[in-house]
């Protein structure tokens, strides 16, 4: 089986057509994750036995002729900070090491009602604060096309259990681009969705107002199948759509994009931008042209403020969410203590990581007396401007095209020391998160040392649909080979 | 902006943390950075903006209706130390 290669598609019409059966399918998913995952690392906790029972059940479905489920029998991967009933979910901190959800995130409810075989969940930034994967407690995850460097992050073993051919689907989380950098970072295609469209219940909270789950998948149609099995309304998440919503995204997705607006926002190409990033762009925003869509460069002056912006806002909101962890009711809780406030203080000191407890303060500072009005404040207000400039800039254009990460994927240890420097790595993709609107990232080519080079596709409000329809039909024109060559030494 | 050690380990206490003197400086210096970067929100104009101007709709409410969680003794099975159905911890009062 050419694992590395399936899709949604071809492994339902291989269990429709008893090419192989879902047993066999997951049997060499494991073989293969077993031979490389001790390179790539992306798995904190792999699901073999449970997965294969799960396989089982699902071949008996199908010999009995039941009606199978929208993703019935596809191997996905969870990342560590979505609940995963009696599965051992970590958010890659020391602080829940030992967390055993007793419920599912709604996500997951759908992911097992629509038939999907959860084969493990993913490593990560601790708590989702990082954009490398060199945050979680446990250990660093690899980028299958280099393992010297890094996979992005935070979702790092999202994209890379895709990337590497471990799954063909993941889920991740995105609060300032962690699901896109990593997805731009691994040559894979992910989507940040409309705040609200997907539920946050059981989503472990790191910036309630910017977090989103979604799918991250090696082809533009995988991923729209992935969003469209988790998105709709819950009642457990009061920030979620209030409608019932029952897009169809393949249903246009090869309509294609003649007459489409695109606005190119020239600060999102910028000298610091890494010269071949912007030249591969450039060349897709060439072809996007070839291919109908009208192109038209504008100012859209946010990339600075908005980065300080989003670290304010997110930062503040992590050491509200983070208040929680105290040892008392879950999670780790330190050995020796004389009093309640020492088990609390003692807890939160060696549970929490070197850049949770940055996080925290800094969210514990522009929260404080006397700073609240200077940063919070202000920042909460600049986020209604970037908003604003966004709608006004929709009325304009149907989609915003950018690069996804303005460096290529860097060396393992190369930012750890300066977390400015890392901050920086995100300034093309937290905007998206302020505004709540949608974004993709998909592969568009490559660097000359072989490093993926990723297109941001973004959206006004629940404008998904244009999204996939632009990205699909670029895709198809460019024919970028996302699969990459594990030059690994196997035992 | 220069953050001083002891603005720092202000911080550190109302956060529950307790830093190293090391951390502390270390802490000093990249606090210095980040803000110094977050100084380019007070270069921006937002007059007229107010903290929720732009915000579509706000959030919907559930019922308040009590559901029955099934598996009692699955939400306690990550409490470190219990008393039948109390979870145990030191003394808060004196």
């Amino acid at each position: 089986m050419n694992l590395e290669r399936f899709t949604i598609d071809s492994i339902k019409q291989g269990l429709m057509s008893k090419q192989f059966s879902d047993v066999e399918l997951l049997t060499e998913y494991f073989k293969r994750i077993n031979k490389y995952d001790m390179h790539i690392k992306s798995f904190i906790t792999l699901c073999e036995e449970e997965s294969l029972k799960k396989a089982k059940e699902v071949d008996e479905k199908i010999a009995k002729g039941e009606k199978l489920g929208f993703l019935e029998g596809v191997p996905v991967s969870i990342k560590d900070n979505i609940c995963t009933n009696t599965i051992k979910t970590t958010c890659a901190s020391k602080m829940l090491n030992d967390f055993i959800p007793p419920y599912d995130a709604s996500v997951v409810k759908k992911l097992k009602e629509s038939g999907a075989v959860i084969v493990g969940k993913t490593n990560m930034d601790e708590f989702a604060m990082g954009s490398s994967t060199e945050n979680s407690s446990f250990f660093k995850t690899k980028n299958p096309w280099d393992i010297d460097r890094v996979p992005g992050g935070s979702s790092g073993g999202a994209a890379s259990s895709t990337a590497a051919g471990f799954v063909p689907l993941a889920y991740g989380s995105d609060t300032g681009g962690s699901i896109r950098q990593p997805a731009s970072f691994c040559g894979v295609v992910g989507i940040k969705p409309t705040y609200g469209l997907v539920s946050r219940y059981g989503l472990i909270a790191f910036g309630s107002s910017l977090d989103q789950i979604g799918p991250l998948a090696g082809t533009v149609k995988d991923c729209a199948l992935g969003l469209e099995a988790v998105q709709g309304s819950d009642t457990k998440d009061s920030t979620s759509i209030k409608e019932e919503y029952c897009i169809n995204y393949l249903n246009t997705i090869e309509d294609g994009i003649k007459g489409l607006k695109i606005g190119i926002p020239k600060e999102f190409l910028s000298e610091d931008l890494n010269k071949e990033i912007k030249s591969k762009v450039s060349e897709s925003i060439k072809a996007l042209e070839k291919l109908g869509v009208e192109i038209e460069e504008f100012s859209l002056p946010i990339t600075e403020t908005g980065l300080s912006a989003y670290y304010i806002v997110s930062s503040a909101e992590a050491s509200s969410n983070l208040g929680r962890y105290d040892g008392v009711r879950y999670g780790y809780r330190t050995d020796k203590f004389e009093d309640y406030k020492e088990l609390i203080l003692k807890t939160r000191t060696e549970g929490f990581g070197d850049e949770a407890k940055r996080r925290i303060m800094i969210g514990t500072y522009v929260l404080s007396s006397g700073y609240y009005d200077a940063y919070y404040k202000k920042a909460m207000i600049y986020r209604q401007k970037v908003k604003k400039l966004f709608k006004d800039a929709f009325s304009k254009y149907d989609v915003i095209v950018s690069p996804t990460s303005p460096i290529l994927p860097f060396k393992i240890g190369e930012k750890t020391n300066n977390p400015l420097d890392m901050y920086l790595a995100d300034t093309l993709t937290v905007n998206v998160n302020l505004a709540g609107i949608p974004a993709l990232s998909m592969p568009c080519g490559f660097s000359k040392s072989k490093l993926p080079i990723g297109i941001q596709f973004m959206a006004d409000h629940f404008n998904e649909e244009k999204i996939f329809r632009t990205a699909y039909t670029l895709e198809q024109e460019l024919k970028v080979d996302n699969v990459p060559q594990m030059k690994l030494e196997v035992k | 902006m220069k953050v001083t050690i002891k603005e720092v380990e202000y911080i550190a206490k109302l956060a529950n943390l307790k830093l190293t003197e090391k951390e502390a400086e270390k802490m000093a210096d990249e606090f210095s950075g980040i803000l110094t970067h977050f100084d380019n929100i007070k270069k921006e104009n937002l007059d007229g903006i107010q903290m929720y101007s732009f915000d579509d709709e706000s959030s919907k409410l559930r019922d308040d209706k009590v559901i029955e969680f099934e598996n009692k003794e699955e939400l306690f099975r990550n409490v470190k130390d219990m008393s039948k159905t109390s979870i145990k911890i030191p003394k808060v009062v004196e």
